[in-house]
């Protein structure tokens, strides 16, 4: 019986090693253990390759992680507050010469309208992931203000949720699930697509961007008042 | 490295101390390459943590590189205080604490490593700022020259120079101003008038020319090497585009690197050529610096 597990464990060996093998062989140089293994989607990886390629990774991380005086790409109000590139596009093409920084911000004046679409994509893409991450983890966020939380709802979410539907969804869940689903609702979070009933679905595109949005820029004491607000709906 | 009477003068002529001069007494190594001393600014291995844990890992792919001398950064054998629970002005009174009372023999322990594989410190990068006491940037030079290096650099402005001119001298070393592409900043070295200005504050201050960061604030790396090549002690030497312009791999940009190698190799400057890149790149530090290397190899071929 050793005998067999020995064999079993070598067998597993051989096939883990073959992988690696494969992964590390399969771009000669490709720097995997920097960038990473490709990712599902073919896109996000080319804007994340994108976004290696032109520089922005070196000084501002590759998952936006900031690199000495860089600025915080994840907590930059600027980056909060673009829409498809119209805030961060033309700021790429003209840098920021005047600063009080040891390097200026360079330009990028050679980029394509496709070029910037990668990196505005990918930039979006990881502060939404890293914001995720920082506000389910967050510990210092408060006990919630339901009044507060009803404000943010009526603000932000009462004009696409109806109060009804939202109480409906919110008893589902307890606290932590309901704070997962507030920050990523599941159902748009489908997998990439390229089917033309997919492509041409406006109404979750525009749903999917706008709690892009909503993820980039919440606080972690505002998601507290909304979960509160929203049990308290029950 | 040869250094001609010719040059003596020079550098005489342009007021350098003889410890300044001390930066030329390094024997050629495996990187010296018809003529001319390359070395490694390690910040270019951009997939591996600068911290002292990573040094082993550093000297390895220096070897791999084919390198024999480094610009080496003090987060590369300084303790890191900073963590959860400290704030950042504890982390700094340690890390000064640290400096003025480093353990018996760390550097010389430091040292025998990049010497048993034939590398040598030739400078080292540190920010001197505000926050130095002036023990503090006695015990930086102290320690750098026990890791066998001629000179400190770092990216500071006009006012720290001022201040710092009075140290290197006192430790037989130099001290280099480093230049960055602000032009919009009057305490940033980043044009030939600010350097200038810097180097008349000391006589043991030299240059470290950022050929990158010259070229992107529209200055002419030929022409400042023409005028001033006695005061410089070594060049950052990569690529950008004219204009605050983005860096790029070597040859795509406008930085002049192959008129540059061949004007340290004909002239035979004691400067030494660190390789530096900042552009993007999908493939691995070690692949990336010796494509820049090969590069320079060919231009000196």
């Amino acid at each position: 019986m050793p005998h067999r597990q020995n064999l079993y464990v070598l067998f597993c060996g051989v096939i883990l090693a073959a992988i690696a093998s494969a992964q590390a062989t399969a771009r000669p140089g490709y720097d995997i253990n920097y960038i990473g293994p490709p990712m599902a989607d073919p896109v996000m990886q080319h804007s994340k390759e994108t976004y290696v390629l032109f520089g922005c990774s070196y000084c501002h991380g590759l998952y936006l992680v900031a690199r000495g005086e860089a600025t915080d790409l994840m907590h930059s109000r600027l980056v909060g507050s673009d829409e498809n590139g119209n805030v961060i596009g033309p700021l790429l093409r003209r840098g920021i010469p005047q600063t009080a920084k040891l390097s200026p911000m360079p330009q990028f004046s050679d980029l394509s309208d496709a070029q910037i679409a990668d990196l505005v994509r990918w930039i979006h893409y990881a502060r939404q992931q890293g914001r995720f991450k920082e506000v389910m983890e967050a510990k210092d966020a408060g006990a919630g203000n339901a009044a507060a939380g009803k404000a943010y709802f009526e603000q932000k979410c009462g004009t696409c949720h109806a109060t009804a539907d939202v109480a409906r969804i919110a008893k589902k869940y307890d606290a932590a699930a309901l704070k997962a689903q507030i920050l990523k609702p599941r159902a748009l979070e489908a997998s990439p697509s390229w089917r033309l009933e997919r492509l041409k679905d406006a109404k979750t595109a525009a749903a999917r961007q706008r709690h892009g949005a909503l993820l980039e820029n919440y606080s972690g004491a505002e998601v507290a008042n909304l979960i509160v607000y929203l049990q308290g709906m029950k | 490295m040869v250094f001609t009477r010719r040059d003596f003068g020079r550098l005489a002529l342009a007021g350098l101390s003889s410890n300044a001069l001390a930066q030329t007494a390094g024997k050629p190594n495996r990187s010296y390459i018809n003529g001319v001393q390359f070395g490694l600014q390690p910040f270019c291995y951009h997939d591996l943590a600068m911290n002292r844990e990573n040094r082993p890992i550093l000297i390895q792919r220096l070897v791999e590189n084919g390198l024999g001398m480094v610009e080496l950064h003090a987060v590369w054998y300084e303790p890191n205080f900073a963590g959860p629970g400290v704030s950042a002005e504890e982390a700094r009174e340690k890390l000064r604490n640290w400096r003025l009372n480093p353990p018996a023999g760390y550097f010389r322990d430091i040292k025998k490593e990049f010497d048993d594989t034939g590398i040598t410190i030739c400078t080292v990068y540190i920010n001197v700022g505000d926050s130095f006491t002036d023990a503090e940037i006695d015990a930086t030079f102290e320690g750098a020259k026990a890791l066998g290096a001629k000179g400190i650099v770092g990216s500071y402005g006009l006012a720290v120079a001022h201040r710092l001119g009075a140290f290197p001298g006192k430790h037989g070393m130099y001290a280099s101003l480093h230049n960055h592409d602000n032009l919009s900043d009057p305490d940033a070295f980043s044009n030939e008038a600010s350097i200038v200005k810097g180097l008349a504050y000391s006589p043991d201050f030299t240059a470290t020319l950022d050929v990158r960061h010259f070229t992107a604030g529209n200055g002419d790396c030929l022409g400042f090497l023409e005028r001033h090549h006695a005061r410089v002690s070594a060049v950052h030497l990569g690529d950008r585009r004219k204009n605050n312009g983005r860096s790029t791999p070597f040859g795509e940009g406008d930085a002049p690197i192959i008129e540059i190698l061949r004007l340290i190799r004909d002239n035979q400057w004691p400067m030494i050529a660190l390789l530096e890149f900042e552009h993007g790149t999908l493939r691995t530090g070690v692949d990336e610096v010796q494509l820049m290397f090969d590069y320079c190899k060919r231009a000196l071929a």
